[in-house]
């Protein structure tokens, strides 16, 4: 008996002092997931990647996932309970009504004061900071993406079938490109959605409209759509759809199925204005699927053409940013600078690869070629099981990546439109516009711009699909105007008078 | 019972107390059983009930109801100052009553077509089968609606071909509330017989052998006896039905929702959840969210009224 009594307070003993030595901290983090449909491993059931941050940190993530589709309304709720917060998380949109008004409320720490006296995270950019901002405090630390990202990608062998090899060289030529292949017989030009903000978005700005308010010539704030060049943008959308080269349901498809149309054999819609990752990844999958020749990609990636006057414009796919990460008062202040320190690490390069890569010769193998792959040297690119085993013990931790300091990751193999694609962030950066009036504070764009825009965007994409004319579409523009429009364009107007 | 009964019998004042407490002694297990059901009343429907009160204050989840600033009838204000608040009042209406008038009669007569089948094997079967649908989510519901009224659908391309021009069931706002409505009746037609069977089986069958020989048919027999006889259970659902009148629920037309619809498929249910939920406006949702209850409340008190004057007991 006396002998147990002795082993169990051994064992108690030891079990204090290794708790002790380490310097355990539990972090509650709430992430994005984009693989919701795999199994998770927690950190007691032996996650190898979660069991190397901690021996590398001494942080034991716990994480709650929320799938990726209902991230937005998750945020809402979760600012609705502050007793139940996490202590980080996600926030993907930082200029929501939500965010501001929570930030306001005392949310998140202010981290403005904090930032510099970390060393990797003082290495983002000021401006990109000043991107998130809210009345000039900074709550969260932004999650770097590059501008550029945004332009046209299309088949070049069925632009060929139609009739045109060469690659449009500004505006008029794209148009005659779109038009050439709307005219192939069971396939459309432009491959549409649901979410109709990036086509429509992406078009105007080519054409030479402002990315949604554009400040005249005399120094006055006014809305995008009241643009010349907008209407040019929304007139060809119109025009193509009336002449067959968009799926004429294009407003009942999902975003999540909006590959549909393109990775099928042979395709059904030709060409897509989106996000350029989503082009090379299109040409990975063409490569993998349909026996496309990797020296002579099928895909062309167009972006940075001059319109009709000859200037370039790319619309901003982001701020610089996707969304940022906050610390909540769920943290006391006592934890504060502990958990700084861990987010600070993850911009490290060990952080880095960690939270993007996951283990070496377990997530991913660095082959001879000295890049980085998915699978094990000599192993069959398309056999999934690696990716499975990745799914499990990985996730979606890449989203708690920030990457202020640039990318250190393990570099991966380059295909021909992987380095184009690279080659275009930096070329192009400088034709990117962004929105004037970002930073400025509008009370009435903050409670009804979500709902304002939505009507809006309705109206342009039954003109554009033939439901409405001219007349209509100027009705909704009124409402807009009459329903808030105008005030927010006072309240951006006193801003911009004040910022000048 | 009304007002001057109750006074004859249990007087007023000190004397209305004295009967009650009597009461309760004499039949004290009986009060002690009534306990939990008022307690779960209290605690869970009457006391969130103050949680109103964010309707009148610029809430904040982070100062909490007592601390928030007052804003008085500000949210109402401002709701009916959008304009828009007709169209989201008359879509929530149209929908609603013509999901009533259209989905209300289907189980009855559902019903009393499958009490006159005489095979009984049969008539289980068919009613098992009927049960089905009510127990399919609505996501997977709008799904198949999807696959068979899209472009590649096979009933769009049916229709196309027969009428030599396509409608467009799933974008035209003309159609979408057909749609809803016929989903509906899909779904729960067969879910809603189970009250009336129910009440069908308590028809006292010598009433039918009464009929039968004063020469009365089969059509006469459903309309002078079996109707009759399930009339007050037709009345009191129908009662019930109006308290949720304007209950359209969110997710149904989220889910069926897009650009071209938009103008027909918001609902004040739609509204409260994308600027409620979505968008975390607490304090001008729940404003949304009470007058929709107040009108609530005054159709079934209205309904009931109704009830009473066509000489049916009602819900009360």
């Amino acid at each position: 008996m006396r002998k147990i009594i002795v082993i169990c307070l051994a064992l108690l003993v030891l079990g204090m002092s290794t708790a002790m030595a380490a310097e355990d901290m539990t972090l509650n983090v709430m992430l994005p997931d984009f693989y919701s449909d795999s199994d998770w491993v927690t950190l007691e059931a032996g996650n190898p990647v979660l069991q190397a941050i901690y021996e590398a940190t001494g942080v034991k993530l716990n994480v709650t996932w929320v799938p990726n589709s209902g991230y937005a309304e998750m945020t809402s709720l979760t600012m609705a309970d502050p007793k139940n917060m996490p202590e980080v998380m996600v926030i993907q949109g930082p200029r929501d009504a939500i965010t501001i008004s929570s930030a306001r409320a005392g949310a998140f720490w202010d981290l403005t004061d904090y930032i510099p006296q970390y060393e990797h995270l003082a290495q983002g950019q000021q401006s990109t900071y000043d991107n998130t901002s809210i009345d000039g405090r900074i709550y969260g630390i932004y999650r770097a993406r590059a501008y550029a990202r945004a332009g046209i990608y299309y088949r070049n062998d069925y632009a060929a079938k139609a009739g045109i090899e060469k690659v449009p060289a500004n505006v008029d030529e794209f148009k005659a490109l779109c038009m050439a292949l709307a005219g192939l017989d069971n396939m459309y030009a432009i491959n549409m959605c649901k979410y109709v903000t990036g086509t429509i978005g992406i078009t105007t700005v080519m054409f030479g409209a402002p990315y949604q308010y554009g400040i005249d010539a005399d120094g006055k704030v006014y809305p995008a759509f009241e643009d010349a060049k907008f209407q040019e943008g929304l007139d060809f959308l119109r025009d193509l759809y009336a002449a067959g080269g968009i799926d004429p349901n294009f407003m009942t498809i999902e975003s999540g199925n909006w590959d549909d149309a393109e990775r099928v054999d042979p395709p059904k819609a030709l060409m897509r204005l989106d996000c350029l990752d989503n082009g090379y990844r299109y040409e990975e999958w063409l490569e993998a699927n349909s026996g496309v020749d990797p020296e002579h990609p099928a895909v062309t990636l167009l972006t940075a053409i001059p319109n009709s006057e000859g200037k370039i414009q790319i619309w901003p796919q982001n701020t610089g940013a996707s969304g940022e990460i906050v610390i909540t008062k769920a943290v006391p202040e006592s934890k504060l600078q502990a958990v700084l320190a861990f987010l600070d690490w993850c911009n490290t390069e060990e952080g880095q690869t960690l939270l993007n890569c996951g283990l070496q010769d377990k997530t991913y193998w660095i082959h001879e070629d000295g890049f980085r792959y998915t699978y094990p040297e000599g192993e069959m690119e398309n056999s999934n099981q690696y990716d499975i085993y990745t799914r499990t013990v990985q996730h979606s931790l890449n989203q708690l990546g920030m990457n202020v300091n640039g990318d250190l990751t393990p570099p991966m193999a380059q295909n021909i439109l992987r380095v184009q694609y690279n080659q275009n962030l930096i070329d192009n950066a400088q034709y990117v516009i962004a929105n004037p009036c970002l930073t400025f504070d509008s009370e009435t764009n903050t409670l009804m711009g979500a709902t304002l825009n939505t009507d809006v965007e309705d109206a342009q994409v039954q003109y554009i699909a033939g439901k409405i004319d001219m007349n209509g579409l100027k009705a909704a523009y009124q409402d807009w105007y009459d329903m808030g429009g105008e005030m927010i364009l006072a309240e951006y107007q006193a801003a911009y008078d004040a910022s000048k | 019972m009304k007002r001057a009964e109750r006074r004859a019998l249990y007087g007023t004042g000190k004397a209305y107390w004295r009967k009650l407490g009597l009461d309760i002694v004499k039949n004290k297990w009986l009060y002690i059983m009534l306990i939990p059901g008022v307690l779960y009343f209290l605690v869970f429907k009457y006391l969130p009930m103050w949680g109103v009160i964010i309707a009148f204050e610029d809430y904040s989840p982070f100062l909490g109801p007592l601390k928030s600033a007052w804003k008085g009838i500000y949210w109402f204000q401002r709701f009916f100052a959008t304009r828009k608040w007709q169209d989201y009042l008359s879509n929530t209406l149209i929908l609603s009553f013509m999901n009533i008038i259209l989905t209300f009669p289907a189980p009855i007569i559902l019903a009393l077509m499958l009490n006159e089948i005489r095979s009984l094997g049969f008539k289980k079967v068919t009613q098992t089968l009927l049960y089905v649908p009510h127990f399919i989510s609505i996501v997977i519901v709008v799904s198949i609606t999807y696959v068979i009224f899209g472009a590649d659908g096979i009933i769009y391309k049916l229709t196309t071909r027969m009428l030599g021009h396509s409608i467009d069931y799933l974008g035209d706002p003309g159609v979408f509330r057909w749609m809803i409505v016929f989903q509906n009746i899909w779904k729960e037609t067969g879910w809603g017989t189970i009250i009336f069977l129910a009440a069908l089986t308590n028809v006292d069958t010598q009433l039918y052998e009464a009929a039968m020989i004063d020469g009365a048919n089969r059509a006469q027999r459903l309309w002078h006896v079996t109707l009759p006889a399930i009339r007050s259970t037709i009345v009191l659902m129908l009662v019930l039905r109006m308290g949720s009148v304007l209950d359209t629920g969110y997710e149904h037309l989220i889910l069926m929702s897009n650009s071209l619809n938009r103008s027909v498929s918001q609902t004040l249910d739609v509204f409260v959840y994308q600027n409620g939920i979505v968008n975390g406006q607490y304090s001008y949702t729940t404003a949304v969210g009470l007058m929709k209850s107040l009108v609530s409340v005054i159709m079934v008190v209205s309904a009931n009224k109704v009830a009473h004057a066509l000489g049916e007991e009602g819900l009360y």
